[in-house]
């Protein structure tokens, strides 16, 4: 019995370090995917150039000018509601907002090419609507003077007006590494 | 004897669950999809973290694309004429890659090897043929960009364009570059969708 019991017990710490082991290896090749999809969220901007003007009329006709944001962190997404990844980021944009709207953290929403009346009606179909600003580069004249060649294309502008980071393609921007990211940037002087 | 069973169990786990993780970014991998409902057919290139995907747009889901755009039928006609596809590029490596469709090639069966008609070509026609300013600025953002760079985890989606009647089949070679090293390869039998 005692050698059985021994036995038992030896059997149960090298399960214990043998399930331990596979855990180990199940999360380094998980981690490394999750690590790896969340750290590059954004990708610095090599350079850090001054971001182009942004002076557009928002969906009431009020004009947003980025360099009034000078001294703020400022997010800047260019999209369309016929872009599927743009429509798909759209609900975590407003999350991230939601979350960081009181560490003064500003979003600009710059659609391309559209009136107000085709992007309401895409706001309508969403669960969450953008409550940040969303202006209107109806000629794209704007969009060619920053460097996109395709949508969506996202900017992090920092306080001193310079694009430091960019994303291209849609991202879940209230993910946590993107917020402490962002988190980052807005506590940086 | 227990001891060693149960360790060969565990290792096979382990490798089970590594070696796919591993093999994936070693050698390239072409899947062929079609989804059950819409028989929409996908082609989906991995090469070294890199994703190249091709998702069949057929003539009419092409036409009304474009007439919700200001298109005039006349011209939707005249694009979905062309076989369309959208166009994905992933980086899902660590480190930037860049690509041309320049580079590209497209080739029928017995074929030579054909350039791709890009967004210049065709945004060089509409103003030809007088399609209004904003039709044009929202098929230009629509193609796939003709030359882009993406960093890690960057992806871009457009469309592309071939010259080859629907229903036909074709091969695409699709070339990017990561650092110094060159990539190439041929997604074979891509179908036009009809």
């Amino acid at each position: 019995m005692r050698i059985r019991f021994g036995v038992f017990v030896v059997r149960i710490k090298l399960l214990r370090a043998l399930l331990f082991a596979i855990v180990v290896a199940l999360g380094s090749v998980l981690g490394t995917q999750v690590s790896f999809a969340g750290e590059a969220v954004f990708s610095p901007v090599p350079g850090y150039p001054v971001a182009p003007q942004i002076k557009l009329l928002d969906m009431d006709g009020k004009q947003v000018d980025l360099e009034k944001l000078r001294g703020q962190v400022v997010l800047v997404n260019f999209w369309a509601t016929w872009c599927p990844p743009c429509r798909r980021e759209m609900p975590s944009l407003q999350r991230l907002w939601k979350k960081l709207e009181k560490s003064n953290l500003h979003i600009v929403a710059v659609n391309v090419g559209e009136d107000a009346d085709t992007v309401l009606s895409f706001m309508g179909i969403l669960d969450i609507s953008p409550t940040f600003p969303i202006v209107f580069d109806k000629n794209s004249a704007v969009l060619r003077a920053w460097p996109v060649r395709g949508l969506p294309t996202t900017f992090l502008i920092d306080r001193k007006g310079h694009i430091i980071y960019r994303a291209i393609g849609g991202r879940d921007f209230d993910s946590p590494e993107s917020i402490a990211l962002i988190t980052k940037l807005l506590a940086s002087k | 004897m227990a001891l060693s069973r149960v360790l060969a169990q565990a290792l096979s786990v382990v490798a089970f669950i590594a070696i796919p993780a591993i093999a994936a970014d070693s050698r390239a991998t072409i899947q062929h999809t079609v989804d059950q409902k819409t028989n929409i057919e996908t082609w989906q290139l991995q090469d070294d973290g890199v994703e190249v995907l091709l998702i069949q747009i057929s003539p009419d889901q092409a036409r009304g694309f474009f007439l919700a755009r200001g298109f005039k039928r006349v011209d939707v006609d005249y694009y979905a004429a062309s076989c369309v596809f959208a166009t994905v590029v992933k980086n899902q490596s660590s480190a930037p890659i860049s690509y041309r469709l320049a580079d590209w090639r497209y080739a029928k069966p017995g074929g030579a090897p054909r350039k791709l008609k890009l967004k210049e070509d065709w945004l060089r026609e509409w103003k030809q043929r007088g399609v209004s300013q904003s039709a044009r600025i929202a098929f230009e953002w629509s193609q796939h960009p003709d030359a882009q760079t993406l960093e890690p985890n960057d992806w871009n989606q457009g469309m592309t364009t071939y010259q080859v009647p629907h229903g036909s089949r074709f091969d695409l070679i699709v070339k990017w570059k990561r650092g110094a090293k060159n990539y190439e390869d041929t997604i074979r039998s891509i179908r036009c969708a009809d």
